[in-house]
């Protein structure tokens, strides 16, 4: 009778039913086989939930829908008696998350003792990331956790989008869980230019071979620190006129000659022209001396000092506030700021 | 009223406002050295002597007033004649109004001696002086003339005084921003005995370094 009903499951899903299979959606054929197998037909639970696993996307199952057909897959193989299938179906539901555990109210102790010996002999490793990571400052990083199916030694690296290696972040054992932090650098602590990158998990086995490796692509995207622009000079016309045209100079001139004149005449004129030392010629020549270079100084333009003062404060001002601001511009110029954008990670190398 | 007293009560009526007004801006001071000839005339002949003489200034400026003293005493020897040497001791007392910047008038007493071992010549002035300065080069450069006239004067030698004038002129210089100067000037001014029985006219160049307020 048994044979009978595989028979016709077959049938079923080689003739007419792979139309109908094709016509239905991994989603259907998910609670179909789930409904079998709480019928305890499961042979037609495990045919569905295999025709489930199997549909091609999209639309294909989803992670977790994936997870549940092939838990249950696992359990019905196992109560048919095909132990091999059984621990297949629980060996590919831990790769897929190697986080997963048998609910106990749901499944028998035969089916979790059973998925506990596949966990255990299973090395796989599940990588999550945040979408969008920034690092900023000097103590940002990216982080990474790391969950895997068993104790086992992994290592995890950065290599560029050409496979050579960037980085070594990790080797060693792990557990259930692995933090593993990433500050966006080289080995030589330079930060690494924009591009793609993967971050990349090997898990070894018990002879130290990679026995599956898991890629995390990394989108780095490098900026640095935007810069101010430095404030204008003063505008022209905010200075002030720093000299003044020059004068005729004659007025100095007249001054000059014209006292020096009163020197050579006083005599004459207090004693009524009784001669006059002729020490005062001295003097005259020095009034008439201070008249000429009096005459040549004015002509020259003036300075205004206030003016000059004034402008000296305004363009101090600048220098200070430029100054500041090429500080400023240089210590952001330092500062890098990097953008890590995680995708979804993949089985890049299943040996 | 004398024009001795007329002219102190008139200088002492326009002193006395504004030095109500003011308080004391500042002070200054200077001193130097002058080469002074004396020219000693009579009819009919006459005597020159010259020597240094040290001399120095005090300035008491009190807004547009100032009162100034000075002092100046040296030792003349005979160039031509046949006198002999004597000392020639100066002061004066004067109160000074300036109108305007470049313009003062001053009034006070010129006392002048003339020490020889035959006695000693005594003049008492009361002078008017105005003074006229302007810049050549402004604030570092400036020329000065000024005008002299005894109001009054008296000599205690026979046949007394008959009046005396004289006159200045110069220039300054000041360093920027600096409160020391410097001045060149030469002076020369006439004292006459009655009747033109003597004349006395005394020049001098002076050089002098001041500080402060001039």
């Amino acid at each position: 009778m048994k044979r009978a009903a595989v028979i016709l499951a077959l049938v079923a899903l080689a003739g007419a039913p792979p139309r109908a299979a094709r016509a239905q959606a991994p989603a259907e054929l998910l609670g179909r086989g789930l409904r079998a197998y709480q019928d305890v037909d499961y042979d037609s639970a495990a045919a569905v939930l295999r025709a489930a696993l199997a549909q091609p996307g999209p639309p294909a199952l989803s992670a977790a829908d994936r997870v549940r057909a092939l838990a249950y897959l696992g359990a019905t193989e196992l109560f048919r008696e095909r132990r091999d299938s059984a621990a297949a179906a629980f060996g590919r539901l831990l790769l897929v998350d190697p986080r997963y555990r048998p609910d106990e109210l749901v499944f028998p102790p035969e089916v979790s003792n059973l998925f506990q010996e596949v966990r255990l002999t299973t090395r796989a490793v599940a990588v999550t990331a945040p979408p969008l990571s920034e690092i900023r400052a000097a103590g940002d990083r990216l982080i990474v956790w790391l969950y895997a199916t068993s104790n086992h030694r992994i290592e995890v690296a950065v290599l560029r989008a050409n496979g050579v290696l960037l980085r070594n972040l990790y080797s060693g054992a792990t557990g259930d869980s692995l933090q593993v932090l990433w500050d966006g650098r080289t080995a030589t602590g330079m930060p690494a230019e924009s591009g793609l990158y993967v971050l990349r998990v090997d898990s070894r086995g018990s002879g130290g071979r990679v026995v599956r490796s898991v890629g995390l692509p990394l989108d780095l995207a490098q900026s640095r620190g935007d810069t101010v622009p430095l404030p204008p000079p003063p505008a022209e016309a905010l200075m002030r006129p720093e000299h003044a045209p020059g004068g005729s100079g004659v007025r100095a001139l007249a001054t000059g000659l014209a006292a020096a004149a009163v020197v050579v005449v006083l005599p004459s004129l207090v004693s009524g022209g009784s001669g006059g030392m002729g020490e005062r010629f001295a003097v005259a020549g020095a009034l008439g001396v201070a008249g000429v270079v009096g005459f040549q100084v004015r002509r020259r333009p003036q300075q205004i000092p206030a003016n000059i003062a004034a402008n000296q404060a305004l363009r101090l001002s600048w220098q200070r506030q430029a100054d500041a601001i090429r500080a400023e511009n240089a210590a952001r110029r330092q500062e890098v700021r990097l953008v890590v954008r995680a995708g979804a990670p993949r089985a890049v190398d299943t040996p | 009223m004398s024009a001795r007293s007329a002219a102190l009560v008139a200088l002492c009526a326009l002193a006395a406002r504004p030095l109500a007004a003011q308080a004391v801006r500042y002070a200054g001071g200077d001193a130097g050295v002058s080469r002074v000839r004396l020219k000693s005339a009579v009819p009919g002949g006459g005597e020159t002597l010259s020597g240094v003489a040290a001399q120095g200034q005090a300035r008491l400026i009190l807004g547009r007033v100032s009162l100034e003293v000075s002092y100046a005493q040296g030792r003349l020897s005979a160039d031509t004649g046949a006198g002999g040497s004597r000392d020639l001791v100066d002061g004066s007392v004067f109160v000074a109004l300036r109108p305007a910047p470049w313009l003062a008038v001053k009034g006070g007493p010129h006392l002048r001696a003339y020490v020889a071992p035959s006695g000693t010549e005594r003049w008492v002035m009361w002078e008017s002086r105005v003074r006229a300065e302007g810049p050549i080069i402004a604030g570092t450069l400036f020329a000065h003339v000024e005008g002299r006239l005894a109001l009054s004067s008296s000599v205690n030698v026979p046949p007394g005084a008959s009046g005396a004038r004289g006159g200045e002129a110069g220039l300054t210089l000041r360093g920027p921003q600096s409160p020391l100067w410097a001045r060149l000037a030469y002076v020369v001014d006439q004292a006459k005995l009655a009747g033109n029985a003597r004349t006395e006219t005394v020049e001098a160049v002076v050089l002098s370094i001041g500080f402060g307020g001039r």
